[in-house]
C-alpha cells in the first residue's frame, strides 16, 4: 500500500464513509415509510446530531467544555423565525444567515470564554445560555416575548411546501455532509492542531500554534452548526419561544457528544439517537419518564465512559505497529534549508543580551547574556535555583523579560509570545515531557511540521495527511532514534521514547535553535550516550543546540561551549576545560568531582529484618512488571536497588509503599503483613516512601509541606522536626514561606526528601533522589544519607547513579526485566559484570 | 361416525367459537383514546395531576354508563415538561401513533400554542382546560379545531379591572409573574385599562423563583397604587403577599385564578385572606349533585379530604366538564372523526355541567365555553374559599 | 433610599444563602477537583426533609432539623459513591453529567413522594418580626442567615489555613499520591468533603425554606447561581466564595430595585461573564502555580 493511500485511509477510511451513507439512507427510507410523528422524531434526531457535530469539534477536538450551546441554537432559531415571518425572506437564504448570526455570537463569546478554563469556562457558557434565553423573553418587539413567534412558514422545494419528511431529509443530508467534513477536519491540519491544544497547551504553542485563534475557530464552528440546527428546528416545529431553549437543553447537547463518544465521527449520531429517541420510546411512562431517563443516563455513563462509538471503535481498531523508516539525507536536507526571516547573510545564531526577570521580589534571572552558535552545542549549567529553566523560558517566550533582548540571526524576537518565537525558529523540549498524549507518535510530529501554518479551509477539509509529510515525519523519528510504532498513542510511551519523540517533534519545526531542558534526566548510561550522539548529530546539521543538564559526563563530552549560572547571574562562559577549572563554578556547583564520601565502618550485623518482600508479582492490567521479587532490609542497613530504566524499580517501591495495588506475594513490615494495606495505613506503621519526581504540594509553602510529612506527630513535635530538617537541608531555609510549586526542580527534590523524613520513619524508601540535582547537591545529599545510615536509619534506595549508591550501601539487589538477577554486599555487586550488563545492555 | 361425534369436528367447533369470542371481544374492547398533553413533572406538575383527576372521573362515569359508541374510553397521557417542543412532539405521537380522538391541553400557554397548529392541520379537536392565553382559541385558523372550557385571559382581565373600579380603586398597579401567562395578561390588562379609561399606577414583573418582591411593590406604592392586580400562581403569589405584609401595606389585592392552584393560605400566611380572586368553580359551599358526586369520587379515588384538599379546583372542574362535553359531541356525531366531532361540538344545545348549565357552549365564532358571566369572585377564609359580595 | 436599604438587607440574606451553597462546591472542589453539579437538589432535599419531619410528621423541630441534615449528608455520600468516584477514578470528567443525572433522579423521586404542590413552612419564632429597618420588617431569620454563612466561612478558613488537618485536605487535590504517602486517607477525605457539602446544602435549604416555598424544583436555579458565586469567588477560597455570594445577592437585589426584576438575570449573568473575562481566576481567586 503506498504511503499516500495509507495516509488517506488512516484519516477517513472508506468504511466510515460507507457507514455515513448507510445511516443517511436508512434514516431517509425509514422516514418515508413512517407517520408524521415518527418523521418528526427522525428529523429531530438529525437536527440534534448536527448540534452534536459542532459541539464535537469544540469538546471532542479542542477540549473546551460548553454548557451554554442552547444559546447558539436559540439565536439560529430566532433568526430564522424573525426573518421568515416578519421580513418574508426565503428560508434558503435564511439558513446560512442563521448559522452566521450564531457564529458571530460564538466569536464574541470566545473572547471572555477562552481566558478561562475548567469550571470557569463552564460558568461563562452557562451564563451565556441564560442571558440568551432571558433576552429572548424580554426583547418583546423583536422576539415576540414569552409567547414567542408562531406560524414560522415551511419552505418550499420544487414548488411544494416541505413537510416533516422533507425537512428530515434535508437535515439528514446536511448531517451526512457535516459528518464527512468532520472526519476530514479531524484528520487534517486544523484537527491535529485542535487536539494538540487540548492535550498540551504550552507545548502546542511551542511548536508555533496560535492557541487563541485555534480555539476561537473551534468555538465559531460549533456555534455556526448550532445556529443552522436551530433554524431547522424553527421550521420543523413552526414555533419558537424562550421556553424551547432552557438551560437543561445545553446539558442534553453535551450528553449527545459524551454518550456517543467525544472526538469520534459517528458519536453525535449515536448520542442523538439515545438522547432524542429514548425519551420518545419511554413516553408511555408519562410523568415517570424523566426519572427513568435519569436512571438510564447514569447506567450509560457507568458502562461506556468513552461513549458508545468510542467503545465500539476501540474494539475495531487494528493494532498497527509500523516503525519509522530512516532517511538521513532527507532529514539533513530538511534541517539545513535556510528559512526566511533571518537578516540577509547573517547566521549569528542565538544572541541573548542582558535578560532579566523578577518574580515577586526575587530576581530570578539577572542580566544574563550568552551566545549559541549554529552548529555548536552550548550547555547551561548551574546549581538548582540558578535560573536555568527560567532563562530557557524567557528565550522561548513563556515568560516576558523585564529587560534585555533575544536576537536570532540578526532579527530581534518579540517578547513573551511563545508561538511567534516558535515560528521564528526556536524549538524546545521540556523538563517533564509534554507530548500530545492522545495523539499518535506520528501525529505529534506531523502537526509540528506545519510550524503553526495550518492553511485555509481547503487544507482543513482536504486530503488529510499527505505522503511527503508522513515520510518526513518518519525520517525525523528515526533520526531521533525512535524504534517503536508510529501509530502508538504518545501517552503510552515509556520514558526514553517520550524524550526521543519530543526531540523529533521539536526538530519538525525546522528550528535554528533547539532548547532542551534536562533531556538526560531519568536516562540510563547507555541511553544518555545515545542522546549525546544525537545532539551532536543535530548540531552538525546547522542547528544551535542549547541544553540544560546536570549530567557532567554528558555536558563535558558533547559541549562546544558552556555557560555557568548561579543565583540568576552568569558566572563564567567558555570551553569545557575553562569552566571545569574555574574555582567559582567548582565551589557553587561541581563539587569535588570525586565522590568522596567517607563511608563509616560496616555496622555490626543486626539480624532484625525491618522489611521483607517475598515472592511479589505485580503488573499493570495484563502486563506483568514484577516477577517473584525477594528481598529484605535489616535494621540499620542501607540497601540499594539497582537496574536500568523500565526494570521495575519504581513499581516495586510503589508496591511496597501501598500505592500500587493489587500485588501478589507477601510484604512484611516488622513482621506485619502490609501487602493488602493501602498507602495511608502503611505510613502509620513507619514506612515512608519519597517518590520519584519531586512530588511536592505545589500550593503549600515549604514549611507546610514538611508539616504534611509529620501529620502523625503532635504539633510541637512536628514543628521541631521542621526546624531539624531545615537545618539538615539548609538550602530550604530562605524558602520557608515560598509556595513549593515555585521552587526549582532540585529545591523541590530536597523538600520532598525532607518531608519524607519528617515522620521519623522506621524505614525510608527513596526513589531516584538524585534526579535533577546539581552534582554538588548530590554530594551533599549523599552525605546526608550516609549520616542517616550511621545514625541507624534503615534505608532502601533506588538510584540511577549506581556507583554512588553502591558507595554508601551495605547490600544491593540488581533488577532486570522485573526479576532480581543479582544480590549481595555492595562490594560484590560493584565488581560483578551483571551490573554493567543490566545498565548498558 | 357422525359430525357431532367426530372428535376432530368437536375441536374445530371449539376453536371456531373461541376465535369468534376473541374477535368480538377485541372489537368490543377497542377503546376510544383520549389524549392529554400536560405538565406531569416539574414545577407545574400539580396542574397535570388535577386535570388527570378531572378527566379520569368523567371518563369513569362515561365508561360505567356503557362507554361511547359501544366502546370504552381510555385516557392516554403524556408529559410536556412545560416545554413547547416536547408538548408538540407528544401531540404528534398521540395523533399519529396512538390515533387519539381528541387532545386535552394543560396549564402552559406556549405549549398549547405549539400544539394547536398541529391539531388544526390534522383535524383533531383540541380541548383546552386550563391555559388561558387568548390566541389559543382565537388563532385565525379555518376550520378551527381549538376549543376551551376555561377562563380566557382577556376576559378575566376585564373582570379584574371592573371589579377594582367598582370597589373604588382609581389607580391600580399591576404585579405580574414574568412568564408567558403574565405576558398575556399584561397585554390584556393594558388593553382593557385603556378601554375602561383606567390609569395604571405601574406595571411590575417578578420572577417565579424570586424570594423577595419588596422592591417591585415599593415602586408601585411610591407611584400611588391604591389596588394591586396580581397574576401569579400560588407559590409566587404567596411571596408577593409576604412582601406586602413585611411592608405593612394594606392595599387591596385582586387576583387572577393562579392563587387558587395550591395551598395558598399555608404558603402566604395570615394575609392570604386579603386577596380577592377569580374562579370558574369552587368546591366550597353548597354543591349541586354534580359537585357532590365529583367530590366523593375525588375522595374515593385520590384520597382527597373535602374541598380544602382539592388543590387545583379549576383544573379538576374544567377538565370534568370539558370531557363530558366532548363525549356528548362524539355521541352526537356518531363517530370519532375530527371534522364530525367539531361539527357536533358546535351543535351542542344544552348540557347541565358541573360549572354551570351550558347553552350552546361552542359556536364557529366563539369556541370558548366560559365567559365573563361565569367568573365568580372569591376569597380565602382560613383554608376555605368563600364568595365575596 | 429606603428602597436601597431594604434591597441590601434582602440581598445580604439571599447572598449568604448562595454563599453557603457555594461553600459546598468549594469543599469538594478543594479536595478532589470535582463538584456535585446538582447541589441545588441537595438543598431542596434539606428543605423537603425538614418539612416532612417537622410538619407532616410533627416531630419536634430540633429532631426534624437533625434528621433533615442527616438525610443530606447521606445523600452527599451517595452522590460521591455512585456519581463521582466511578468517573474520577478513571480520570474522566463525566462526573459532571452523572451528578446532573442524580439531581434529576432526586427531584423526580421527591416529586412523586413529597407531592407536586409547593408547601409553606409555618411561622415560627425565627420568622416573627424582630425589628424594623426603614419601615421594613426584618425577621430574626434574615439576620441568622448571613451570620451562619459567615461563621461557616470563618471556620473553614481557620481550618484550612491554620490547622494541619485542614492543610492536608488541600494537599490532596495538589498531589493525591503524595498525600497518601503522608498518611492521609484520600478516599475518606473525599467522602467526608461530599458529606460536608451535603450538610451545607441542607443547612441552606432549611434556612431558606421559611422565607420561600418548599417544592421539588425549588433548588435548580439556586444551585446554578451558587455555582456562579463559587466561580466568582475563585473556587479555592472560602472567604472569597462567601464574599462573592454577598456581592452577587446584593447586585441582584439592587438591580431589581432599580430596574425591575425582568432584566435582573440578564444583567447578573452578563456581569458574571464580564467579571470572569477581566479576572479569569475569579474575583478573589489566586492563579494556580504554572510551571513548565
Amino acid at each position: 500500500m503506498s504511503e499516500r493511500t495509507y495516509a488517506a485511509r488512516a484519516s477517513s477510511p472508506p468504511a466510515l464513509y460507507a457507514a455515513i451513507a448507510a445511516l443517511t439512507l436508512g434514516g431517509g427510507v425509514a422516514s418515508y415509510f413512517a407517520n408524521g410523528y415518527q418523521q418528526y422524531v427522525i428529523a429531530m434526531v438529525a437536527i440534534t446530531a448536527i448540534v452534536g457535530v459542532g459541539l464535537n469539534v469544540l469538546l471532542g477536538l479542542a477540549g473546551q467544555l460548553s454548557l451554554g450551546h442552547v444559546g447558539f441554537y436559540a439565536i439560529g432559531a430566532y433568526a430564522c423565525a424573525i426573518l421568515t415571518t416578519r421580513y418574508g425572506w426565503s428560508f434558503w437564504i435564511v439558513l446560512p444567515l442563521a448559522g452566521i448570526a450564531a457564529a458571530i455570537a460564538g466569536a464574541l463569546l470566545a473572547a471572555p470564554a477562552l481566558r478561562v478554563r475548567g469550571p470557569y469556562l463552564a460558568m461563562v457558557t452557562i451564563a451565556f445560555g441564560f442571558v440568551i434565553e432571558q433576552s429572548a423573553a424580554e426583547m418583546k418587539s423583536l422576539t415576540g416575548g414569552w409567547n414567542g413567534i408562531m406560524n414560522v412558514p415551511r419552505p418550499t422545494f420544487a414548488g411544494l411546501a416541505m413537510d416533516e419528511f422533507g425537512i428530515g431529509v434535508l437535515a439528514l443530508v446536511l448531517l451526512a455532509a457535516l459528518l464527512v467534513l468532520f472526519a476530514r477536519l479531524r484528520g487534517g491540519t486544523w484537527g491535529l492542531a485542535m487536539r494538540a491544544t487540548r492535550d498540551a497547551e504550552v507545548a502546542s504553542q511551542s511548536i508555533g500554534l496560535a492557541l487563541v485563534t485555534i480555539r476561537t475557530v473551534a468555538f465559531v464552528i460549533s456555534a455556526f452548526l448550532a445556529g443552522i440546527a436551530g433554524a431547522l428546528f424553527a421550521i420543523l416545529g413552526n414555533f419558537v419561544s424562550p421556553e424551547s431553549f432552557p438551560f437543561f437543553q445545553s446539558i442534553t447537547f453535551l450528553l449527545v457528544v459524551l454518550v456517543g463518544g467525544a472526538g469520534t465521527v459517528l458519536g453525535p449520531v449515536a448520542g442523538a439517537i439515545v438522547v432524542v429517541l429514548l425519551p420518545e420510546v419511554l413516553s408511555f411512562l408519562a410523568e415517570y419518564r424523566l426519572l427513568f431517563f435519569g436512571v438510564l443516563l447514569l447506567i450509560v455513563l457507568w458502562l461506556v465512559p468513552e461513549g458508545i462509538v468510542g467503545a465500539i471503535g476501540r474494539r475495531l481498531r487494528a493494532a498497527d505497529a509500523r516503525t519509522p523508516q530512516s532517511d538521513e539525507n532527507r532529514v539533513a536536507a530538511f534541517l539545513a534549508t535556510d528559512t526566511s526571516g533571518s537578516a540577509p547573510g547573517s547566521r549569528d545564531g542565538l544572541v541573548v543580551d542582558g535578560l532579566a526577570i523578577a518574580f515577586g521580589g526575587t530576581q530570578a534571572v539577572n542580566d544574563v547574556s550568552l551566545v549559541a552558535k549554529p552548529g555548536e552545542v552550548t550547555s547551561i549549567i548551574g546549581p538548582n535555583g540558578a535560573g536555568k529553566t527560567t532563562l530557557l523560558n524567557l528565550i522561548g517566550g513563556f515568560y516576558r523579560a523585564d529587560r534585555g533582548s533575544v536576537v536570532l540571526d540578526g532579527v530581534v524576537l518579540p517578547k513573551g509570545t511563545t508561538y511567534r518565537i516558535a515560528r521564528a525558529g526556536i524549538a524546545r523540549t521540556f523538563q517533564t515531557t509534554q507530548l500530545f498524549a492522545r495523539m499518535t507518535v506520528l501525529e505529534n510530529v506531523l502537526i509540528a511540521l506545519r510550524r503553526g501554518g495550518l492553511g485555509g479551509v481547503r487544507e482543513a477539509v482536504g486530503q488529510g495527511a499527505d505522503a511527503d509529510a508522513t515520510a518526513l515525519g518518519c525520517a525525523l523519528l528515526a533520526f531521533a532514534g525512535y524504534r517503536g510504532s508510529i501509530h502508538r498513542p504518545a501517552g503510552e510511551l515509556p520514558h526514553v521514547d517520550r524524550r526521543l519523540v519530543e526531540i523529533a517533534r521539536a526538530l519538525a519545526t525546522r528550528p535554528r535553535v533547539l532548547l532542551l531542558d534536562e533531556p538526560a534526566a531519568g536516562l540510563g548510561e547507555g541511553d544518555t550516550k545515545r542522546l549525546g550522539a544525537l545532539l551532536q548529530r543535530i548540531a552538525k546539521r546547522g542547528v544551535a543546540v542549547v541544553i540544560i543538564e546536570h549530567d557532567m559526563n554528558l555536558v563535558m563530552g558533547i559541549s562546544d561551549h558552556i555557560v555557568a549560572l548561579d543565583a540568576g547571574r552568569r558566572l563564567v562562559a567558555g570551553t569545557p576545560a575553562d569552566v571545569r577549572a574555574n574555582d567559582d563554578v567548582r565551589a557553587a556547583y561541581l563539587g569535588e568531582g570525586e565522590l568522596a564520601i567517607a563511608r563509616s565502618a560496616a555496622r555490626s550485623e543486626s539480624s532484625e529484618i525491618v522489611l521483607a518482600v517475598d515472592g511479589v508479582d505485580a503488573g499493570y492490567g495484563p502486563l506483568p512488571v514484577l516477577s517473584q521479587i525477594r528481598l529484605d532490609v535489616k535494621r540499620g542497613e542501607l540497601v540499594a536497588l539497582l537496574g536500568a530504566n523500565g526494570a521495575g524499580k519504581s513499581t516495586l517501591m510503589r508496591a511496597i509503599a501501598g500505592l500500587h495495588r493489587p500485588v501478589r506475594g507477601r510484604v512484611l513490615l516488622l513482621g506485619r503483613e502490609i501487602a493488602l494495606l493501602p498507602a495511608h495505613r502503611i505510613v502509620r506503621d513507619g514506612l515512608t516512601l519519597v517518590p520519584e519526581g519531586r512530588q511536592v504540594f505545589s500550593e503549600l509553602s515549604v514549611v507546610d509541606n514538611i508539616l504534611m510529612g509529620a501529620l502523625a506527630l503532635d504539633r510541637r513535635a512536628a514543628e521541631s522536626e521542621v526546624e531539624r530538617l531545615i537545618a539538615r537541608f539548609p538550602i530550604l531555609d530562605p524558602l520557608r514561606d515560598r509556595r513549593a510549586g515555585l521552587l526549582s526542580g532540585g529545591e523541590q527534590q530536597m523538600l520532598a526528601i525532607a518531608r519524607g523524613l519528617a515522620a521519623r520513619p522506621k524505614i525510608v524508601l527513596l526513589d531516584e533522589p538524585s534526579l535533577g540535582l546539581a552534582p554538588a547537591i548530590v554530594e551533599s545529599l549523599y552525605r546526608v544519607l550516609e549520616q542517616l545510615r550511621s545514625e541507624g536509619t534503615t534505608i532502601l534506595l533506588v538510584d540511577q547513579m549506581a556507583r554512588l549508591a553502591l558507595s554508601i550501601a551495605d547490600r544491593a539487589y540488581v533488577i532486570q526485566s522485573g526479576r532480581v538477577v543479582q544480590q549481595g554486599s555492595a562490594e560484590d555487586v560493584r565488581n560483578d559484570a551483571a551490573l554493567e550488563k543490566a545498565y548498558l545492555g | 361416525m357422525g359430525i357431532a361425534r367426530n372428535p376432530r369436528n368437536g375441536w374445530r367447533a371449539a376453536l371456531g367459537v373461541a376465535a369468534l369470542v376473541v374477535a368480538t371481544s377485541a372489537l368490543a374492547a377497542d377503546p376510544i383514546k383520549i389524549g392529554l398533553v400536560a405538565a406531569l413533572s416539574g414545577p407545574s406538575a400539580q396542574s397535570g395531576e388535577a386535570i388527570t383527576q378531572g378527566l379520569t372521573i368523567a371518563i369513569d362515569e362515561i365508561n360505567a354508563a356503557g362507554g361511547l359508541l359501544g366502546r370504552p374510553l381510555a385516557l392516554v397521557k403524556r408529559d410536556d415538561e412545560s416545554s413547547p417542543p416536547k408538548g408538540a412532539t407528544a401531540a404528534r405521537e398521540l395523533i399519529y401513533d396512538e390515533k387519539v380522538a381528541a387532545i386535552f391541553g394543560g396549564l402552559d400557554t406556549p405549549v398549547s400554542l405549539a400544539i394547536v397548529p398541529i391539531a388544526n392541520k390534522e383535524h383533531v379537536p383540541y380541548m383546552g382546560v386550563w391555559a388561558a392565553g387568548t390566541p389559543i382559541t382565537r388563532n385565525g385558523a379555518n376550520p378551527n379545531f381549538a376549543f376551551r372550557v376555561s377562563a380566557v385571559d382577556v376576559m378575566v382581565d376585564e373582570a379584574l379591572l371592573k371589579y377594582a373600579q367598582k370597589n373604588g380603586a382609581k389607580k391600580p398597579g399591576l404585579i405580574l409573574i414574568n412568564n408567558p401567562w403574565g405576558e398575556s395578561n399584561e397585554k390584556g390588562l393594558k388593553e382593557e385599562a385603556q378601554k375602561l379609561g383606567i390609569t395604571l399606577a405601574g406595571i411590575e414583573k417578578f420572577e417565579d423563583r424570586d424570594v423577595d418582591i419588596v422592591p417591585q411593590l415599593t415602586r408601585l406604592k411610591n407611584a400611588g397604587a391604591d389596588a394591586l392586580i396580581l397574576v401569579a400562581n400560588a407559590a409566587p403569589g404567596a411571596q408577593v403577599m409576604k412582601a406586602r405584609e413585611r411592608m405593612g401595606w394594606k392595599v387591596p389585592v385582586i387576583s387572577h385564578w393562579g392563587v387558587s392552584g395550591g395551598r395558598f393560605p399555608e404558603l402566604a400566611g395570615p394575609t392570604a385572606g386579603d386577596v380577592v380572586f377569580v374562579q370558574t368553580y369552587s368546591f366550597f359551599g353548597n354543591q349541586k349533585p354534580a359537585g357532590k358526586k365529583v367530590l366523593s369520587e375525588l375522595e374515593k379515588k385520590y384520597k382527597v379530604s373535602g374541598p380544602e384538599g382539592v388543590i387545583s379546583p379549576v383544573g379538576v372542574a374544567d377538565a370534568y366538564d370539558a370531557m363530558h362535553l366532548l363525549a356528548l359531541a362524539i355521541k352526537k356525531a356518531g363517530s370519532t372523526k375530527g371534522d364530525a366531532v367539531r361539527q357536533a361540538l358546535h351543535e351542542i344545545d344544552e348540557y347541565q355541567g358541573l360549572i354551570k348549565t351550558y347553552h350552546k357552549p361552542f359556536s364557529a365564532q366563539n369556541q370558548d365555553a366560559l365567559g365573563p358571566d361565569d367568573y365568580v369572585f372569591v376569597r380565602f377564609e382560613g383554608n376555605k374559599i368563600v364568595p365575596v359580595h | 433610599m429606603d428602597l436601597f436599604v431594604a434591597a441590601l438587607v434582602t440581598g445580604v440574606g439571599l447572598g449568604s444563602m448562595y454563599g453557603l451553597l457555594a461553600l459546598g462546591f468549594y469543599v469538594t472542589y478543594a479536595v478532589s477537583s470535582t463538584v456535585n453539579f446538582a447541589q441545588g437538589s441537595t438543598m431542596m432535599l434539606g428543605a423537603v426533609m425538614g418539612f416532612t419531619f417537622g410538619v407532616t410528621l410533627g416531630l419536634p423541630w430540633i429532631v426534624a432539623i437533625l434528621l433533615a441534615l442527616v438525610a443530606c449528608v447521606v445523600w452527599g455520600v451517595v452522590v460521591e459513591a455512585i456519581g463521582v468516584r466511578p468517573f474520577a477514578r478513571r480520570g474522566s470528567d463525566l462526573w459532571l453529567m452523572a451528578t446532573v443525572a442524580l439531581g434529576l433522579i432526586l427531584e423526580n423521586v421527591v416529586l412523586f413522594t413529597f407531592g407536586k404542590d409547593p408547601r409553606g413552612m409555618p411561622q415560627s419564632a425565627l420568622t416573627a418580626e424582630a425589628f424594623s429597618v426603614g419601615g421594613l420588617r426584618v425577621s430574626l431569620l434574615q439576620v441568622t442567615i448571613p451570620v451562619v454563612g459567615l461563621a461557616i466561612a470563618f471556620a473553614l478558613h481557620v481550618l484550612t489555613r491554620h490547622t494541619r488537618s485542614g492543610k492536608s485536605m488541600l494537599a490532596i487535590v495538589q498531589n493525591p499520591d503524595a498525600a497518601r504517602l503522608m498518611g492521609i486517607d484520600v478516599r475518606a477525605a473525599i467522602v467526608g468533603a461530599y458529606a460536608v457539602s451535603g450538610l451545607f446544602a441542607g443547612i441552606a435549604g432549611l434556612l431558606i425554606a421559611p422565607l420561600f416555598t418548599v417544592s421539588s424544583s425549588m433548588g435548580t436555579l439556586f444551585g446554578i447561581k451558587a455555582f456562579a458565586v463559587a466561580i466568582l469567588g475563585g473556587i479555592g477560597n472560602p472567604w472569597g466564595v462567601v464574599l462573592a455570594g454577598l456581592i452577587y445577592g446584593s447586585a441582584e437585589s439592587l438591580i431589581t430595585a432599580t430596574f425591575g426584576s425582568t432584566y435582573t438575570q440578564i444583567l447578573t449573568f452578563g456581569l458574571v461573564i464580564v467579571a470572569l473575562a477581566l479576572r479569569p481566576d475569579g474575583l478573589f481567586g489566586r492563579a494556580g502555580v504554572k510551571k513548565v
